[in-house]
């Protein structure tokens, strides 16, 4: 456990200085929860070049390489001014159930060694397989006979496995679902600080104990739970920077992006939904702030050129994926018909919709970013299924559970706010203006 | 909130998590318990690059060839897995003659005496150099 708990605590203090260099006014929450994900994403950059340049991963070469990355982001960090965001975080007692929920799940992930099928086939085989080597190990990405272990996922949760087995000296799984525990905890603290900049500290604070729920993935040792987080982390900042402009939530929401796209091709799909969603939802600034997405694709770049260079199958890709599609479209409705059949926790859903549909028309309008986002890469999931070369119904059985979880936590972030939001404004009405936190103006309105 | 929130981990701090860590810590395994430790003893018996076939009692993709493949292929990490069927149930000969060790479990086959390994439930044999 040790070699878990420091490698979380180095990687968030690597992550200190390349958060303050993105954004010189992170404090508190978003400060610690943003340097853990950069952390965790700089980490595979730094495993990922060192095997590109043919440099044995050794505590030595990788802790040397993340230095030099440490200081420049410290001296980047150093040259700017800014001043801190003036909605401080305020602590509240409900922060006191979060800190509990997230314990008891972190008490149920390391119930045991990670237990799960896609952990020790896929994700934790990967991350085996490189430390052997000291580097990605490409003939083993190439074999045909370890297609099942999927060569063409990206690689960010591997290596940071391998980071913390650098640090514990050799491989060892029985711990290694913390840092799916982290990325959760991450997610919540990211999600508390903007809240916190546009609802009172009760709601925020509610809002919190909700994302840290959703956050937290059941399928332990996957990268479902980076997903989320890096996912999660950067629609709740494009929503954000989108509402007021920011250039530093800009900043931060590409790069969470790009690091969402190096968990899973999912993150690739999300980067484009996210792409889709910021065009329609601003079409006259859409190529400025397309631009500002740019740091996203340079990230997201780096493994599809590698993946395409040792031609890495992908599963979806084979044979001819349009005509299985076309095939298929006919029967959408029947598919469909499946998905609201296995859709898991079905009520969520139901709230989440009765939400949007019960809050008024404004706030809608406020959050149309998030809704786009949600529709576009649900129909990517649906198109995957219909152009699936396995049986839609193993693949529906088998995935959609979990598909489902990488855009909770967006929605239900969007949809909490619009009604708390909502109450809270249609109770202070009377009251004077100055009790409410500063929200400030939406940057098209 | 409520629907969001998983209950029944919130439980977790007050109850004999006992049973549940054992079932947790069995639940890959459960039907070969031993698989593990045997794939240990043949990791420990072989050498980074060597290739090993695999031979289990489940001799079909689906019936429990698949989780014998991925299973060997996660604890011998270093080593080339070679399957000796597709997923549709096709013997691959060519892996068994390209393999330099065959690791049996569970088999009831006669285990020749100059095996480089042997456990109650399995061996380690050597193929002879071609």
């Amino acid at each position: 456990m040790t070699a878990t708990l420091v490698a979380i605590l180095s990687l968030t203090v690597f992550g200190v200085p390349v958060a303050l260099a993105l954004d010189r006014r992170a404090r508190g929450p978003l400060l610690v929860g943003s340097a853990f994900l950069y952390g965790s994403g700089t980490m595979y950059f730094v495993l990922l070049g060192l095997s590109i340049a043919h440099i044995r991963w050794t505590l030595i070469s990788v802790t040397i390489a993340s230095l030099v990355i440490f200081c420049a982001a410290a001296f980047i960090a150093r040259r700017q001014s800014a001043e801190p965001w003036r909605e401080a975080v305020k602590p509240h007692l409900l922060d006191l159930l979060t800190i509990f929920t997230i314990f008891c799940y972190a008490l149920y992930a390391t119930l045991a060694k990670v237990w799960e099928w896609d952990f020790w086939a896929i994700w934790g085989l990967k991350a085996r397989t490189f430390l052997e080597i000291g580097g990605i190990d490409w003939r083993f990405l190439e074999s045909r006979w370890n297609t099942f272990a999927h060569p063409d996922y990206p690689l960010l949760v591997p290596l940071n496995y391998d980071f913390v087995a650098l640090l514990g000296g050799g491989w060892n799984d029985r711990w290694l679902a913390l840092l799916g525990v982290a990325s959760a905890v991450a997610l919540a603290l990211v999600a508390r600080a903007l809240a916190a900049r546009e609802t009172t500290p009760f709601f925020a604070a509610l809002l919190t104990m909700l994302v840290a729920a959703l956050g937290f993935s059941r399928y332990v040792g996957l990268a479902e739970g980076p997903l989320i987080a890096f996912g999660g982390a950067g629609i709740l900042f494009i929503r954000a920077a989108l509402e007021w402009d920011d250039d530093a939530c800009w900043r931060h929401g590409a790069l969470m992006l790009g690091f969402a796209a190096n968990c899973k091709n999912e993150g690739v799909a999300l980067l484009v939904s996210v792409t889709i969603a910021v065009i329609a939802s601003s079409w006259s600034s859409a190529p400025a702030r397309l631009r500002k997405l740019t740091p996203a694709y340079v990230l997201a770049a780096p493994w599809l050129i590698l993946r395409a260079a040792h031609t890495l199958p992908t599963d979806l890709a084979q044979g001819s994926a349009v005509s299985r599609l076309l095939a298929r479209l006919p029967h959408a409705h029947q598919i469909l018909a499946y998905l609201a059949e296995q859709l898991s926790s079905p009520w969520f859903w139901v709230v989440i919709l009765t939400g949007i549909l019960i809050a008024p028309a404004a706030a809608r309008r406020r959050e149309r970013f998030v809704f786009l986002v949600t529709a576009i890469q649900l129909l990517f999931y649906v198109a995957a299924y219909l152009a699936t070369p396995n049986n839609v119904h193993w693949h529906v059985l088998s995935s959609w559970s979990r598909l489902t979880t990488h855009l909770a936590v967006p929605i239900a972030f969007a949809v909490f706010l619009m009604l708390a939001n909502s109450l809270r404004r249609s109770q202070d009405a009377p009251h004077a203006e100055d009790a409410r936190p500063v929200v400030p103006a939406r940057s098209d309105e | 909130m409520v629907i969001g929130v998983e209950s029944r981990m919130l439980l977790l701090p007050f109850i004999d998590r006992g049973p549940s860590e054992q079932a947790m810590a069995t639940f890959t395994d459960r039907a070969w318990p031993d698989y593990p430790r045997f794939l240990e003893g043949v990791r420990e018996h072989t050498q980074p690059g060597d290739t090993i076939a695999i031979i289990v009692p489940a001799m079909r993709w689906e019936a429990g060839y698949s989780y014998a493949f991925y299973r060997a292929s996660y604890f011998l990490t270093g080593r080339e897995v070679l399957p000796l069927l597709t997923p549709h149930d096709e013997p691959l000969p060519q892996n068994y003659r390209a393999a330099k060790y065959i690791a049996v479990f569970g088999v009831g086959l006669r285990i020749p005496p100059d095996a480089v390994w042997r456990t109650r439930r399995g061996a380690l044999l050597r193929q002879r150099q071609r």
